[in-house]
């Protein structure tokens, strides 16, 4: 097996049995970069110097016999919208395009206290807002599936260079559902863990009450791994949870699921959903009752309107976090004005994309005296209720299924120009970060065209452990073959 | 719900946007079909939600401690007009 085909959790074994060194893993990483990377375009920015010099010290540790970190060695690629210190952090923009932080996120400290190797930024939809890359300013990232399909979106570079080979371990953001939906599109592992659990701090705002950094992977028990590494309470982000949190999912990953009781909503089988998929979904519900566990369907209403009150409140925080950019502390400026606020108007039109502009502008208006009520504040009561309607099916139930997309992964320019048949895909995946919850993305089928499918399995507030347990489950039990060696 | 050219260009106003009158018009008609869609709004029963900030939320503070920013030049990097330490802008007060 090539080593760009091993976990993270074998590399790591390698690495600390000494049959490995770090040195070469990230060389092993850098030429399968120079082989594929330029077909896929999954980064923004490759840190090929600072990973060799991080390996080469990596490497001095352990022959010193100095304990190393949960990450030791591992390749990990970064979302461009996460702040690396030094390193170019441009969450995909002309606004941000030479942007360099004078500090790490805090989620970056904690890979580089593990010993983790930073490989590089990668690519994404423009400050988070989007559902296939293509929003990138930059350039478009390919799907390693099929290079004329999207990868999905925000986090698409970051579920691409985990799909392609090119990073073992990579960190996305998820606001609506840009980790699920671009790790289902790329056949990879992605959650979103329970808002609060891992701290923002360092992480570009977009919806300050949605969104959450998470895990891509290849394989379940590592997504449990950087989970592990990446959470935890922080003083710099008042939103992390405060509470105790469980700090070891390995131990408890093969546990299995007899006896947990799985909910099927009815609201996300109806029709519109692509056939494949629908079986792929209730396919995997079959094999968790093989192995023990009870399912059961329930309904959901609320989950219907879950979309409307997303794009409302999403927008109108968009609004007033991207309300910062002005062209004079940081960022783009605009070459020429007349008076302070042609500076500010002319740098914010010049360096924002369409669809961020878009998004302010629905945002301000959700905002605006006499349409406040009506729009953000009406989507925020639904928000309450959602929460309390799956806080009671987790009364009764372990864990829920669904779909993470109502159709495959589309082709490059499909949707780029209807906003909202772009808005419509995020169906599945919205209403979990309204209410606040943890739920993956795995792999679970392959359609006839050969696309990757993907289940998203939804837990309680703080029930990644769950997840984790289910998810381990059917992915020994389906045993599909997903690494994309020839892109 | 109706959606015109003038309600955009006021929008832009608030945020600090300015839109040629061709981007206002298809503005305009993208966001009336996306407010049409999201009317959906209106068909949850929605009577009892009371939105009370003191739900289940206490407000987390941090100690009042000083702390220095070592490298002060680092903070001034991205900054395109800097004299000194000082940040250069057009006349604010006419």
């Amino acid at each position: 097996m090539k080593i760009e085909e091993m976990s993270a959790a074998a590399l790591k074994e390698a690495v600390l049995n000494k049959e490995l060194s770090c040195t070469d893993i990230v060389k092993a990483y850098f030429e399968r970069i120079d082989k594929v990377e330029s077909k896929v375009d999954a980064y923004l920015t490759l840190c090929r110097e600072e990973a060799f010099k991080q390996a080469e010290e990596i490497d001095e540790k352990i022959s010193k016999g100095i304990p190393v970190g949960l990450l030791a060695g591992i390749p990990i690629a970064v979302k461009d919208n996460i702040c690396t210190d030094g390193v170019r952090t441009s969450c995909a923009s002309k606004m941000l395009g030479d942007f360099i932080p004078p500090y790490d996120a805090t989620v970056v400290k904690k890979l580089k206290e593990e010993d983790a190797i930073i490989i590089g930024k990668t690519n994404m939809d423009e400050f988070a807002m989007g559902s296939s890359t293509e929003n990138s300013a930059f350039k478009k990232t390919k799907n390693p599936w099929d290079l004329s399909r999207v990868p999905g979106g925000s986090s698409g570079g970051s579920a691409a260079a985990v799909g392609s080979l090119t990073a073992s371990l990579a960190l996305g953001s998820d606001t609506g559902g840009s980790i699920r939906q671009p790790a289902s599109f790329c056949g990879v592992v992605g959650l979103k863990p329970t808002y609060g659990l891992v701290s923002r701090f360092g992480l570009v705002a977009f919806s300050s009450s949605l969104d959450q950094i998470g895990p891509f992977s290849k394989t379940v028990e590592d997504s449990a791994l950087l989970l592990q590494a990446i959470q935890g309470n922080d003083d710099l982000d008042s939103t992390s949870f405060k509470g105790d949190i469980k700090t070891d999912y390995l131990s408890s990953i093969k546990d299995g699921v007899k006896g947990m009781k799985v909910a099927l909503p009815t609201e996300f089988f109806q029709e519109g959903l692509n056939s494949e998929i629908r079986e792929a979904v209730l396919n995997a519900a079959e094999l968790l009752k093989e192995m023990g566990a009870e399912i059961y369907e329930v309904s959901i209403p609320i989950t219907n309107e879950g979309l409307s009150a997303y794009y409302m409140i999403s927008s109108s925080e968009a609004s007033s976090n991207l309300a910062r950019y002005d062209g004079i502390r940081y960022g783009y400026k605009a070459p020429d004005y007349e008076n302070i606020d042609d500076l500010m108007k002319k740098s914010r039109t010049e360096g924002f994309g369409p669809e961020v502009i878009r998004r302010i502008m629905l945002g301000t208006f959700a905002l605006s005296s006499g349409y406040y009520d009506a729009y953000y504040n009406r989507a925020q009561k639904l928000r309450k209720k959602m929460k309390e309607e799956f806080k009671k099916v987790f009364g009764e139930f372990d864990l829920i299924l669904s779909p993470v997309t109502p159709d495959l992964p589309f082709k490059i320019g499909e949707h780029s120009e209807d906003p909202l048949s772009m808005y419509l895909g995020d169906i599945y995946t919205v209403n979990i970060n309204l209410a606040g919850l943890p739920a993956m993305s795995m792999p679970i089928g392959i359609s006839k065209n050969n696309l990757p499918i993907g289940l998203q399995i939804i837990g309680p507030e703080f029930g990644e452990d769950r997840i984790f347990k289910a998810a381990y489950a059917l992915e020994k039990k389906i045993n599909l073959d997903y690494l994309r060696r020839d892109i | 719900m109706k959606i015109d050219k003038s309600t955009v260009d006021y929008i832009a106003k608030l945020a600090k946007l300015s839109l040629t009158d061709e981007k206002s018009e298809k503005m305009a008609e993208e966001f009336e079909a996306i407010l049409t869609h999201f009317q959906s709004l209106n068909n949850a029963d929605l009577e009892d939600v009371k939105i009370d900030y003191k739900d289940n939320i206490k407000s987390v503070f941090r100690k009042d401690e000083t702390s220095v920013f070592e490298d002060k030049e680092k903070l001034f990097q991205n900054v395109k007009s800097l004299e000194g330490s000082s940040i250069k802008v057009p006349k604010i007060i006419e």
